[in-house]
């Protein structure tokens, strides 16, 4: 008779083994990093690639540090920013306030999905002729871009998160007499929450692309518009530079919406941490 | 929670209703000075302006300029109809297409002229460092680079070709923008390209040649681009597009006699370093618009079928 094995752990105890895994994952994803950074800075030292067409990190770097001493670099970063955010609170505003309207009166529900089924494939870039015509080569033409485009994740996330709402809850909130409003506040908004916030996330992504997008196409003011005056020019590493700053800023949007997530989920099933046993 | 929501549909109706004014072609005047928003490019061509503004030739002819680069030259047209910009700065086969397609534009001033000497011209047709083409002719069946198809590359090249004794319709022309050329170059994607400076000069550095200059092969001293308004403007203001024309030309014939002070200028608008700025070949900047040389360009599109008819060149000019 072989002896039993007993099945291993589902939940692996947190306290015990979580912070030496989580030093060892960070030592990995920094070593992960400086071995990209070297295969760039080798690739064209070597002579694989023209280091015309791809300039060894180190030069880039020089340059970024050059750029960042300068005022046009930063102020063409706070617009980039600034179109990003006002977009994004534009299309989250937007996309909150008519998916619980509609969520909440499913008879136009039904009347709008066809046409919001038709609308939410168009590619937002697909509307850059468009937002040229209305709104010329300004913040406009960015705000339309990068709020077409990060409306939809929303709304879709808003509409999904209104219907997952818990039966329970919402009859027990009814057998008290909630007012509409009161259900609204303390059960729909609650449960749809999560929803919404994942909606927001992949919507932030999505409109800092778009941002760059309508810079970099349009010539709307920003970082999209000096990659382009920089292509124009003679200047490869300088063109890397602006590129490696959109980068950086898509990794501080991601980093800084999810802490506002769990911040406002510190309740959330999802987020709390169970306290081990 | 109410607050918020209150601010986020207002912000709303407020987006909204930007977004319906601004399209006046009304010029704001501010202590006694007109506003001029101009769209150009960030190229060498449109260096006059900038020093045209250093040197106040804008302002004493009471006239305030904001110059706007847009990212290529589709965003132009369109942003001077809308009067986003008051003035605009294209080449003149597309100005001639957009005037086909009905958009009431006139244009108003010479923008940037050929050298008009073969060889040394500000744009020209390179192959490759090792490339057996010797003329033009030898370019039939193979692909070469030009910005946009159905334009003024598009129809110089076949102008250079026809020249050199070749049959355009061989030709295969690719797009390709200004910038991405010399790596397509250097990587033997395009047998040629249909290049301006400062790409010219960096192909020319990676050890590429000048085969031919397409716009001296066109016309003689061809005028490659302007600046435009729109009808509107000319219409309500015409003493204030004058006054523009003016000091454009004062602007074009000081960068002419200052090649020097061009150069300097190019690093307070565009990203080409210091190493390359003076090797350059600078394009000419004649104070008016060689029209006979627009002509040309307006019968070779019209025979390489770019535009459906023969086209108005009167209607084109301001004046």
């Amino acid at each position: 008779m072989r002896t039993e094995v007993p099945p291993a752990p589902v939940v692996a105890p947190v306290a015990a083994a979580g912070a030496p895994r989580r030093h060892r994952n960070a030592l990995r994803g920094a070593a992960g990093v400086l071995i990209a950074l070297a295969v760039w800075e080798l690739v064209p030292r070597v002579g694989l690639v023209r280091s015309a067409d791809l300039p060894p990190v180190s030069s880039v770097l020089r340059v970024l540090a050059r750029e960042a001493g300068t005022g046009a670099y930063w102020t063409a970063i706070g617009q980039t920013v600034y179109a990003w955010l006002l977009g994004l609170a534009l299309a989250a505003g937007a996309a909150i306030t008519l998916g619980f309207a509609l969520a909440l009166v499913p008879r136009v529900r039904a009347f709008t999905t066809s046409t919001v089924e038709f609308l939410r494939p168009i590619p937002s870039v697909a509307l850059i002729p468009l937002a040229v015509l209305v709104y010329g080569t300004g913040l406009g033409s960015s705000l339309l871009l990068v709020v077409y485009a990060a409306f939809w994740q929303i709304y879709v996330q808003v509409l999904a998160g209104v219907a997952d709402i818990d039966p329970v809850a919402d009859e027990t909130a009814r057998s008290y007499r909630f007012s509409r409003w009161g259900r609204i506040r303390h059960v729909v908004w609650p449960s749809a929450l999560p929803f919404v916030l994942t909606g927001v996330r992949l919507g932030a992504a999505v409109a800092l692309i778009l941002a760059v997008t309508a810079e970099l196409v349009i010539g709307a003011p920003g970082l999209g518009l000096a990659i382009a005056v920089a292509r124009s020019g003679t200047e490869p590493a300088l063109v890397y530079a602006l590129v490696l700053t959109t980068g950086v800023l898509g990794v501080l949007v991601n980093v800084g919406v999810r802490a506002g997530e769990r911040r406002l989920l510190r309740w959330h099933a999802s987020v709390r941490r169970e306290v081990p046993v | 929670m109410r607050r918020a929501l209150a601010s986020i549909v207002a912000a709303t109706v407020a987006l909204a209703v930007v977004g319906c004014g601004g399209s006046g072609s009304d010029v704001k005047t501010e202590g006694g000075n007109a506003q001029l928003t101009v769209g150009v490019i960030p190229i060498v061509d449109v260096a006059p302006i900038y020093l045209g503004q250093q040197k106040g030739f804008f302002t004493k002819r009471k006239i305030d300029l904001t110059l706007k680069t847009a990212a290529g030259g589709a965003a132009i047209v369109p942003s001077v109809m809308s009067g986003e910009f008051q003035v605009g700065f294209s080449n003149f086969t597309s100005l001639l297409l957009a005037r086909e397609k009905g958009l009431p534009l006139k244009v108003i001033a010479n923008g940037v002229s050929s050298t008009g000497e073969q060889g040394k011209d500000f744009g020209a047709i390179v192959v490759p460092a090792g490339s057996p083409a010797r003329t033009a002719k030898d370019l039939v069946g193979k692909r070469i680079a030009v910005n946009t198809l159905k334009n003024i590359c598009d129809s110089t090249v076949k102008a250079s070709v026809r020249k050199a004794g070749g049959d355009t319709s061989g030709l295969n022309l690719v797009e390709l923008p200004f910038p991405d050329m010399p790596a397509a170059l250097a990587a033997n994607r395009v047998d040629g390209a249909c290049i301006v400076e400062p790409q010219l000069s960096q192909v020319v550095a990676a050890g590429g040649r000048v085969l031919t200059s397409m716009y001296v092969d066109a016309a003689p001293n061809l005028s490659v681009a302007g600046y435009f308004v729109n009808e509107k403007l000319l219409k309500s203001d015409r003493d204030l597009v004058d006054r523009f024309t003016e000091a454009i030309k004062e602007s074009n014939a000081y960068a002419d006699a200052h090649p020097d002070e061009v150069r300097q200028v190019l690093s307070s608008y565009t990203k080409i370093t210091a190493d390359l700025a003076p090797k350059l070949t600078l394009p000419k900047w004649p104070a008016e618009i060689n029209k006979d040389s627009v002509a040309t360009l307006g019968k070779l599109a019209t025979d390489d079928k770019v535009l459906t008819q023969a086209p108005d060149l009167n209607a084109l000019y301001a004046d």
